[in-house]
């Protein structure tokens, strides 16, 4: 598989750009392949790329604190699997998925690091299947920017749409644990 | 001028009114024939429901059932059986294996008498003189008048003596722990069966007879009580006598105690309520209120959806009791002011109290009555319509069964999925309920739209 420009277009942060910008996103992007059980992103590290995810499953997962029989222990949570419909990935997942599998015909993740230096990930990513995916360099996505501003404004704009969206998911989280708490402490 | 014409209006007024209600009651008629059909229908169906259950009772499975649960609770029946069986088996082995020995040995020993087979012994005096042998052998009698004489029967005579002993050893073992086990279980243990949905009472208090005799009045209410209190068994013998409907059991024990609560099933229990206890107090003593806060605690910490009702006398307790989670508490003093504050300003209200509650004829008096599932989901008006008009009652309100607080409730389906998740399994993990204790709650006359679900059960006036 190589990389064109209706496989950039496929990604919803890209999906409203004009099939030339896309292909130029398209020479810059490094084209790589895993197998499953490879990490893609590390929860904590910083990081100036954004990976592009064409073909395959992932999950991710975070680290939390959790009380489990012999004390408090870390533990990895998973919270979601991403997979690819256009195509579809090549074989079945590893693991029995236990978290909820949302599919897109490509997806891009880490992609914060578009809008910030040293963005830091926020959560594991982990492949589960065959992957083939490709790597945006912020510096290299700032140069097609800079050349063509009109290609920003589109791309910030996702970008920015699903910042908020998270953002209402984590008030609304905060407000679910804040709950928990008033109902463990009036216990 | 004026006197004159104020009866008129009267007439008038009344007239309308009166022409209101005929409308009212067409209409309500009209308007439930099919809804109280529908509901005497699926009231019916419930009943036929229940019939049928009763009758896919097989007195045979029923038995047989008993049997088996007989097998596993009794070590000594267990081991006796499993005793039994293996002589069996090792009797047959060797009637197989030495059945020249044994076959010729009968012969000679019984002559004609008893014999299964005509011409000679047949495999069945056999079998049974091996057994005679298998048993003589085992209890070590050992009478000498038959023994294996082949090395093989000799070998297999070994091994049944070995495997004899081993049976001998774990039935005397077995019988020992039994006996052990009795003398240190002190009283006999009550029958888990019967004891599901029943009331246990802990303490003792002289409104307890009277409260039995109104239970026992109910024909709806569970018949089994437990008595948990260290009163003299004889006083409450005579407390007790003359209940025909109530299975009243006591146990003497101390009912602060978490094993004691356990033996009477408090798990299984509709309802658990605390008495002040008067047990071996002088009359002019007063009983221990930090007991009943302490048996409140010790049962919630059982199990969190045990219905605890706890009387009590002083008020300093009820913010305990409520700390204790206590689903109802029942503080008599708390009327007390009321009731003479009403003989002042409303003559009256405190006599239709004492009729209310004090009402014990039968089917008379405010009640609660379970309202027919065709009914539910409909308006209050509608309900009360119902009621009026099939049976002649009043609908006062409802009493309804619900949790204070539920946290499942309150985050419903925002923030992220994982968040919530988390959030649950770790206060189940942690043992604590997602919602708060179920209480029950009045609606006294509420609207006409009021909407009444499965939660609710109606306040009937009859």
């Amino acid at each position: 598989m190589s990389i064109d420009a209706k496989q950039i277009k496929k990604i919803n942060y890209f999906s409203k750009l004009p099939e030339d910008m896309c292909a130029k996103i398209a020479k810059v992007v490094e084209q790589k392949k895993c197998g499953p059980k490879t990490r893609l992103l590390e929860e904590g590290d910083t990081g100036d790329t954004m990976i592009l995810v064409f073909q395959g499953q992932v999950e991710v997962s975070k680290n939390m604190m959790v009380k489990a029989a012999s004390g408090f222990t870390m533990s990895r949570k998973s919270i979601i699997r991403l997979e690819t419909t256009d195509p579809a990935p090549s074989m079945d997942p590893i693991t029995e998925p236990n978290v909820a599998v949302v599919q897109a015909p490509a997806f891009g993740i880490g992609e914060f690091s578009l809008v910030l230096d040293d963005a830091i990930r926020t959560a594991h990513v982990d492949s589960t299947t065959d992957v083939e995916y490709g790597i945006l360099k912020l510096d290299d996505f700032s140069t097609i920017v800079d050349e063509n501003p009109s290609i920003g404004s589109p791309v910030y704009f996702e970008v920015a749409k699903a910042a908020v969206s998270n953002l209402a998911t984590a008030s609304k989280d905060i407000s679910n644990l804040t709950q928990a708490f008033f109902f463990i402490l009036t216990r | 001028m004026q006197t004159d014409k104020q009866p008129q209006e009267e007439t008038t007024s009344f007239g309308k009114i009166e022409e209101a209600i005929q409308v009212n009651q067409t209409l309500y008629d009209r308007l439930h024939e099919s809804l109280v059909e529908e509901a005497v229908t699926t009231v019916e169906e419930e009943k036929n429901v229940q019939h049928y259950k009763d009758y896919k009772k097989n007195p045979v499975v029923e038995y047989l059932i008993r049997l088996k649960q007989f097998y596993q609770a009794n070590d000594l029946f267990r081991y006796a059986l499993w005793s039994f069986g293996l002589m069996i088996l090792s009797t047959g082995i060797l009637t197989i294996v030495e059945y020249d020995l044994f076959s010729g040995d009968v012969a000679d020993d019984i002559g004609d008498t008893f014999k299964f087979g005509d011409d000679g012994p047949n495999w069945i005096d056999t079998f049974f003189h091996a057994f005679w042998w298998s048993v003589v052998t085992f209890t070590t009698v050992g009478y000498g008048d038959v023994s294996p004489a082949t090395h093989i029967g000799k070998l297999l005579t070994i091994i049944i003596m070995l495997l004899n002993f081993g049976i001998v050893t774990l039935l005397g073992g077995a019988v020992a722990s039994v006996l052990v086990a009795a003398r240190l279980k002190g009283d006999d243990k009550l029958d888990e069966n019967k004891f599901h949905g029943h009331m246990i009472i802990a303490g003792w208090h002289p409104a307890i007879q009277s409260t039995l005799r109104l239970i026992e009045a109910n024909k709806d209410a569970n018949p089994i009580v437990v008595l948990i209190n260290e009163t003299e068994g004889e006083i409450i013998k005579r407390a007790v006598s003359g209940f025909e409907r109530l299975d009243v059991t006591h146990l003497s024990e101390n009912y602060t105690q978490e094993a004691v609560l356990k033996d009477a099933f408090i798990e299984e229990c509709g309802t658990f309520m605390i008495m002040p206890d008067y047990s071996g107090l002088l009359p002019n003593e007063h009983p221990d209120e930090d007991k009943t806060v302490l048996t409140a605690l010790t049962a919630k910490s059982i199990s969190d959806g045990i219905q605890v009702v706890a009387y009590i006398l002083d008020d300093e307790y009820i913010s305990h009791l409520k700390r204790a989670n206590v689903n109802e508490i029942v503080f008599p003093d708390e009327h007390i002011p009321h009731m003479l504050a009403k003989h002042v300003t409303d003559p009256g209200v405190p006599q239709l109290f004492d009729e209310l509650i004090t009402q014990e004829e039968q089917d008379k008096g405010i009640q609660v009555v379970s309202i027919p599932k065709g009914l539910m989901g409909l308006t209050h008006n509608k309900i009360s319509a119902y009621y009026k008009f099939k049976h002649q009652w009043l609908l006062v309100g409802y009493a309804i069964r619900k949790a204070g607080f539920s946290l499942e409730d309150q985050m419903g389906d925002s923030g992220s999925p994982f968040i919530r998740n988390m959030i649950t399994e770790q206060l189940d993990s942690a043992g604590i309920k997602l919602s708060s204790d179920e209480h029950v709650i009045v609606e006294i006359n509420p609207s006409d739209n009021y909407v009444v679900d499965n939660k609710h059960r109606a306040l009937v006036l009859r």
